[in-house]
């Protein structure tokens, strides 16, 4: 056996995802002492650590300047999209945590498990996004989802969070279900579990390619459910619906990259022997994803239930970059079209799902569109943030939203050449842009030309939210060159 | 020795019944059986691999390692689940739902 | 073929293991179906040996078959569901034509790649050994190791967190002691 050397195992470049667990479990300990009532300083502390991770994460980025290398023998792949995605992960986790700061308490739900698991989902996404062995797949899909069941049910003995986390834990099981029946197969057709085996056993045309796609089609069906894709979709409304709103903040985002970066690494990389099938089948997939949430978001009354289906919509949008990305000269445009596009996503959903926090009140109400009325002239600011977030969510002009919009139809109309599914795909993206307006809009004229009297709790953490995700949303939409060269650089490799 | 389709066989045939089993059954703790059978299949495709194609290898025992080790932490945070849950309602039918409500 | 008593043995412990999930799925009686589920379990361990897996079919047994077997059944008897039968079914012969379709594609996918494939190399005798090893060497195994103890202890937190009862009414005898 040979001794392993530091570079083969390369713990410096895993060092963000060290340090988010690391501290996670020194914070652990620490949160015994702090006494009930003040758990913030949990969740301060919290925050320092993803401060930490951010800055590992930074000087790692500076350093390699986009060279992918592998840590642990080829378990992990440390390349510019695995680090732009981590921090997306650390970016929303910060938000997650600022937005939970004054809700919990407000609740009566505070407690540092929150702070805790909510870390332990982090770096399960963090590792999400490097995984290169199918076996770390699994295992930070899961790392990922059962702190998120948890954190669904957070706010018990309130029925409709019970109700929620018991049916996103079946409906997540179920789903990992398939995606571990998927990575068996595929281990049965290649011989192996890392993604570079499965890529060089897929090229070289084996007779294995009839179990490895189907080994694909339970592994897409496995992430469907992650990432919320129609048909695999019914858990979400009332999952969003009944979990505490900062998780359904925090889950909206974060659990949708995780599954995105895991499923584009798992079909970009180690399968474009087979792309011409999953490109039809997620372009299929994107198409439905798109033309029902968009649909059925119309007919909602209650804001999570729309901003559920949205984020539905939303997970087609991305689905048509990922099915851009199908032949391996089109994948590079695709792939940074869709991080980039997470990117405006989690700003803009945190952020409208902030300003769904600052209205709520303490019984759980006040999520309905009506509980809107009034906000233009009881809190113009609040309201004009909110009015940006909705535009961006459409994709208008001068927000983020447009410029994701823009790249992913972009990547796509370039990838579609000889392939009409693609096209297909992005006309219909077009299209469901279009009837997205109408819901998203109707928010803002409830805002501003309905009377009402919204009751209002904005303090200072989830002030400090509001304005960095609004002015992050402005930003990338007036100026989104500097991030997108950055997504651009931002390569998903095959290295081993 | 037995050929190697006679065990993958069983194992679809067992992934199936508990894919069958999570969409009709109604009550919480049986979709949760459901669900262990399923990931019960995986494993013994895993093992069954593993025999004959590549018994040198570790990796497919490994792999079923990690699955009994996700299956243990899944049963425990559902259980746990369910009992709060019931607690909290007191209604023995409390842990009904249908899954395939859109 | 010749048949052979591993043939008898093979037959037995795959009885077991889909009759057993047939009963599991279709008894609406809960504690039957756990009974069900426990014999289904038992015919994995069997075919487990029959792989010359020794190791796993012994932790089948102990992880699967002797706690969460006893868990299920136990959290059965909790919610007093002992007799209580659920609401019929819906939507089955739907769902029942969906499993029929995956079934066959997964049996004709199977019988074209590995209809009547035998053995490629004996077990190694040392393969608990190398399992061993390879959970902790880094080059092998460790990422996802730790990976699944970081994954455990969640689970932990959050099972304690979720089951324990600390309504509002007795907020104080808990106080900070939140991971007890």
């Amino acid at each position: 056996m040979n001794l392993p050397t530091l570079e083969s195992i390369n713990l410096l470049a895993v060092l963000p995802v060290l340090i988010v667990f690391g501290w996670t479990l020194v914070l652990l300990v620490i949160d015994l002492f702090i006494p009930s009532g003040r758990k913030y300083w949990t969740a301060w502390l919290g925050i320092l650590g993803l401060l930490g991770a951010a800055v590992a994460l930074a000087v790692r980025f500076i350093d390699a300047r986009g060279a992918a290398v592998t840590a642990f023998d080829g378990m992990l792949t440390v390349d510019g999209f695995s680090l732009f995605l981590q921090a997306i992960f650390i970016l929303t986790a910060v938000i997650g945590i600022l937005l939970a700061l004054d809700f919990l308490p407000r609740h009566k739900i505070e407690r540092g498990e929150y702070y805790i698991l909510l870390l332990f989902t982090t770096g399960g996404m963090m590792i999400m996004s490097m995984a290169a062995d199918l076996i770390v797949v699994f295992l930070a899909l899961e790392l990922l989802s059962i702190p998120l069941y948890i954190l669904t049910g957070f706010a018990r003995p309130r029925a409709d969070s019970e109700e929620a986390a018991m049916k996103y834990f079946l409906l997540g099981a179920f789903a990992s279900g398939f995606l571990v029946f998927g990575i068996a197969l595929t281990y049965g057709g290649t011989g192996t579990t890392s993604l570079v085996g499965v890529f060089n056993q897929l090229a070289e045309g084996e007779p294995s390619r009839d179990l490895a796609l189907v080994g694909m089609a339970l592994i897409l069906v496995g992430f469907g459910f992650k990432v919320a894709a129609v048909p695999f979709h019914m858990w979400t409304p009332d999952v969003y619906q009944g979990a505490p709103t900062p998780v359904t903040a925090f889950m909206s985002v974060g659990a949708k990259a995780g599954g995105f970066a895991a499923l584009m690494r798992i079909l970009i990389v180690a399968m474009p022997a087979v792309g011409e099938a999953w490109g039809m089948l997620v372009a299929i997939l994107a198409m439905l994803t798109m033309i029902l949430g968009n649909v059925v978001a119309i007919a909602q009354r209650n804001i999570k239930r729309m901003l559920a289906y949205s984020s539905i919509a939303h997970a087609g949008y991305i689905l048509v970059a990922v099915s851009a990305a199908q032949r391996p000269e089109d994948a590079p445009l695709a792939v940074s079209a869709a991080i980039f596009y997470l990117l405006t996503y989690a700003f803009t959903n945190l952020g409208a799902f902030g300003v769904v926090l600052a209205v709520e009140r303490e019984d759980g109400s006040g999520n309905l569109l009506e509980d809107f009325a009034g906000l233009g002239r009881s809190k113009p600011v609040l309201a004009a943030i909110m009015t940006l977030f909705m535009l961006s969510l459409t994709g208008m002009p001068v927000s983020a939203g447009l410029v994701g919009k823009f790249f992913v139809f972009q990547a796509a109309i370039n990838a579609s050449v000889g392939n009409p599914w693609i096209l297909a795909a992005a006309i219909v993206g077009i299209v469901t842009s279009v009837i997205s307006a109408f819901y998203y809009i109707r928010i803002i004229l409830i805002m501003y030309m309905q009377e009402g009297e919204p009751q209002v709790v904005l303090k200072p953490a989830l002030t400090v939210a509001l304005a960095l995700t609004a002015l992050a949303t402005l930003i990338l939409g007036i100026i989104p060159a500097p991030v997108f060269q950055l997504a651009k650089d931002a390569l998903l490799t095959l290295v081993g | 020795m037995i050929p190697l389709h006679w065990f993958l066989l069983v194992a679809a045939g067992m992934f199936c019944l508990g894919l069958f089993g999570v969409l009709i059954r109604r009550n919480v703790v049986a979709i949760l059986m459901s669900i262990e059978l399923m990931l019960n299949a995986v494993n013994l495709n895993l093992v069954a691999f593993w025999r004959y194609l590549a018994p040198e290898h570790i990796n497919g025992q490994m792999f079923a390692v990690f699955v009994f080790a996700v299956a243990a932490a899944e049963v425990s945070v559902g259980l746990a689940l369910i009992i709060s849950i019931y607690r909290n309602r007191d209604d023995v039918n409390a842990g009904d739902l249908n899954l395939l409500k859109w | 073929m010749s048949l052979t008593p591993l043939h008898a043995i093979f037959a037995l412990m795959s009885l077991f293991t889909v009759g057993g999930a047939v009963g599991v799925v279709l008894n609406r009686n809960l504690i039957y179906a756990a009974m069900y589920l426990v014999l289904s379990l038992f015919g994995i361990a069997g075919l487990f040996i029959l792989l010359e897996a020794p190791f796993l079919a012994a932790v089948q047994i102990l992880v699967y078959v002797g706690a969460i077997s006893v868990l299920i059944t136990i959290t059965v008897m909790v919610t007093r569901c002992v007799f209580c039968k659920e609401p019929p079914p819906r939507q089955l012969t739907l769902v029942a034509v969906m499993a029929a379709l995956v079934m066959v594609t997964l049996g004709f996918v199977i019988m074209t790649r590995f209809g009547g494939l035998t053995p490629a190399a004996d077990v190694p005798a040392d393969s608990i050994e190398q399992l061993g090893v390879a959970f902790v060497n880094p080059q092998a195994y460790l990422v996802p190791f730790e990976v699944a103890s970081i994954l455990l202890l969640g689970a932990l937190i959050g099972a304690i967190f979720i089951a324990r009862d600390d309504l509002p009414r007795d907020e104080e005898a808990v106080g900070g002691d939140d991971h007890a």
